[in-house]
């Protein structure tokens, strides 16, 4: 039986002791839209529009892709992490809570218009898994895997199919990092060949095959494929729960950019790692949950008006993923925009004199049209 | 000159051309007046106002206005300075790119004194200025010569002579000289608003080499002192 508590990197353990989940008597007076309840698991109504904080090293252990880099920005300037709890992230985890896990594998899809918060909702939803202890598959953007590709290599496995050595390891690196106790504990279920003279046994831990994904680069989107289908295959027997979380899953049906030598263009399914993410995003295993972004930003020859599922997914998309839990995500409320005002207020990151006042408060209200990333901007300068 | 009659003036708006053509100028009929962007005007009531006011407003309501140019704006975070500096920055009409530059800039700077500030122990923190707009206009005022020359011709000889500087082309020479030394003196690969933030952070210490170049124009005028009784305005 694996240790059910928090799946964070030993480092991380030392940090998280200091941050306890009650009310700590604060250095400075806290405002209302500041919450000291750090562990998403105890988020309620009562904490929406407030924005919690998560360490600096627990940020590193568990987010080593996945975050917007503007928020990565903003973590670095103002020298703390602080995601706002909204509806869609609250509906989300009560799902996740309630959810029963002998069941196939759930899947919800996060929609909304461009810049509502998606992306940070799924983050919000990976700190929480994380903290509760289950396996995260975090795919930070899929459509990094359709697009600019330097080197594309003829799949040894299936000669139909290209690999992606540089886009595979780069994964692989932050998996290793964001889940590292996972690797000891799971073990392969069949031998492994990579090409004519290595191998990875049967009965020996996933952080080998991960060595071997990331020693040998050219094998490194086999070495993905195999993580995938060990962690699948063992997710229903209970020892550890499972999340895939996958960004702007609309890229792994829509089209790419990338072309063969022949300039003949390649289509999303005779990509490896598109091929085994498909699989994985399939609701034939139980024993956790999927949770996927769709993201109209990065994506490939879709018109920018586009934000709903079936504009995005396609037909193809839509039918593979039929049936999901769809979960809409909004602009700001009027709260929500108080509590990220005043958040920059107080960070004094709206440093312009007229950005006080009450004019400057309603200018930025009705320039951003309450839209998360428009504030973000608009706030950058002033 | 005359103003048109009240009867002839729907006939005669379009199709205005002055018998004199200046250099830059505008096809508005003369009754055509200026807009009126600022949110206080209107929100006065119609007994505050005093007589002239009152005779403005009812003018207004008889005489066509003129189109407000895209510069004019009502917000109450735009500066004249700043859109001054972004219409010297932009590159063949692209208007869209050099506004975005200025913010980049903006907040490259605001990023890097904030960064400063956060690190910095508490009897420090007062002294970092984190106001991107206050180091901006510090950064200008800094960079402005008090004294130029001009070269003046006497008796075939072209003399280099000090004179003194408009307001205006004071501004003028500080914004030029300071998009000119981040186009031209840094490395191919850098970004237009880094390389600017990091000039308007060294010439608000007076330090940097548009100052330099500040100084060496005064030292220059200071060395040609002799010739100053040349101007003859």
């Amino acid at each position: 039986q694996l240790d059910r508590g928090c799946a964070l990197h030993t480092a991380a353990r030392g940090g998280l002791s200091s941050v306890s989940t009650q009310d700590v008597p604060a250095e400075r007076p806290r405002a209302v839209f500041h919450t000291s309840e750090s562990d998403p698991a105890k988020h309620t109504e009562q904490h929406e529009g407030r924005l919690y904080n998560i360490p600096l090293e627990e940020v590193k252990a568990v987010f080593p892709h996945g975050l917007p880099y503007r928020f990565q920005q903003q973590i670095q300037t103002f020298n703390e992490a602080r995601v706002m709890v909204r509806r869609p992230a609250l509906e989300l985890l009560a799902y996740l809570k309630g959810s029963n896990l002998a069941h196939p594998a759930v899947r919800y899809v996060i929609y909304g218009e461009r810049g509502t918060g998606k992306t940070m909702t799924l983050c919000h939803v990976v700190h929480y898994c994380s903290r509760q202890g289950w396996l995260v598959l975090h795919i930070p953007d899929a459509h990094l895997w359709v697009k600019n590709c330097k080197e594309l290599l003829q799949s040894s496995y299936n000669k139909h199919r290209l690999d992606q050595p540089l886009q595979a390891s780069v994964w692989l690196k932050n998996f290793k990092t964001s889940n590292e106790r996972f690797l000891q504990e799971i073990k392969t279920q069949k031998k492994y060949m990579w090409g004519k003279r290595e191998s990875t046994e049967e009965g020996r831990p996933l952080g080998e095959v991960v060595e071997q994904g990331l020693a040998r680069v050219r094998s490194a989107s086999d070495a993905v494929g195999v993580v995938l289908r060990e962690v699948k295959q063992q997710s229903h027997r209970g020892s550890f729960r499972l999340l895939v979380a996958v960004d702007g899953v609309n890229a792994l049906w829509g089209q790419t950019t990338l072309r063969k030598e022949d300039k003949s263009p390649v289509s999303p399914e005779e990509l490896t790692l598109v091929h085994n993410l498909r699989k994985m995003v399939r609701n034939d295993w139980s024993g956790g949950a999927i949770v996927t972004t769709l993201s109209q930003t990065g994506s490939l020859f879709k018109p920018s008006s586009a934000y709903t599922p079936h504009e995005l997914l396609g037909k193809e998309g839509f039918d593979a993923l039929d049936p999901f839990v769809p979960i809409p995500v909004a602009n700001y409320s009027p709260r929500e925009f108080e509590s990220c005002y005043g958040y920059y207020l107080e960070r004094k990151w709206l440093q312009h004199e007229k950005a006080r006042t009450e004019d400057g408060k309603a200018e930025l209200q009705f320039l951003s049209g309450s839209n998360p990333r428009q504030l973000d901007r608009l706030a950058g300068p002033l | 000159m005359a103003a048109p009659s009240a009867a002839g003036l729907g006939r005669r708006l379009r199709a205005w051309l002055p018998r004199i053509m200046p250099v830059r100028w505008s096809r508005y009929n003369p009754s055509y007046l200026e807009p009126e962007v600022k949110k206080e005007s209107y929100q006065k009531p119609l007994e505050e106002l005093t007589e002239e006011e009152r005779e403005q407003v009812e003018l207004k309501a008889v005489r066509p206005i003129r189109a407000a140019p895209p510069t004019l704006s009502s917000s109450v975070f735009s500066d004249p300075m700043i859109s001054k500096f972004t219409n010297m920055m932009m590159k063949s009409g692209n208007k869209v790119l050099a506004r975005s530059l200025m913010s980049q800039t903006l907040e490259a700077i605001k990023r890097k004194q904030l960064e400063k500030y956060h690190k910095a122990p508490e009897n420090e923190k007062e002294t970092i200025e984190c106001n991107p707009y206050v180091i901006f206009h510090q950064a200008l005022k800094n960079c402005q010569p008090i004294i130029g020359l001009s070269n003046i011709t006497k008796g075939g000889k072209t003399y280099q002579v000090p004179i003194p500087l408009t307001d205006n082309r004071k501004r003028f020479l500080a914004m030029k000289w300071l998009i000119t030394e981040c186009r031209d003196n840094k490395h191919r690969r850098t970004m237009m608003p880094e390389k600017l933030s990091q000039e308007l952070l060294l010439a608000f210490n007076n330090e940097g080499p548009v100052i330099k170049r500040k100084h060496v124009l005064h030292k220059m005028a200071e060395a040609n002192r002799a010739y100053a009784h040349f101007r003859w305005w």
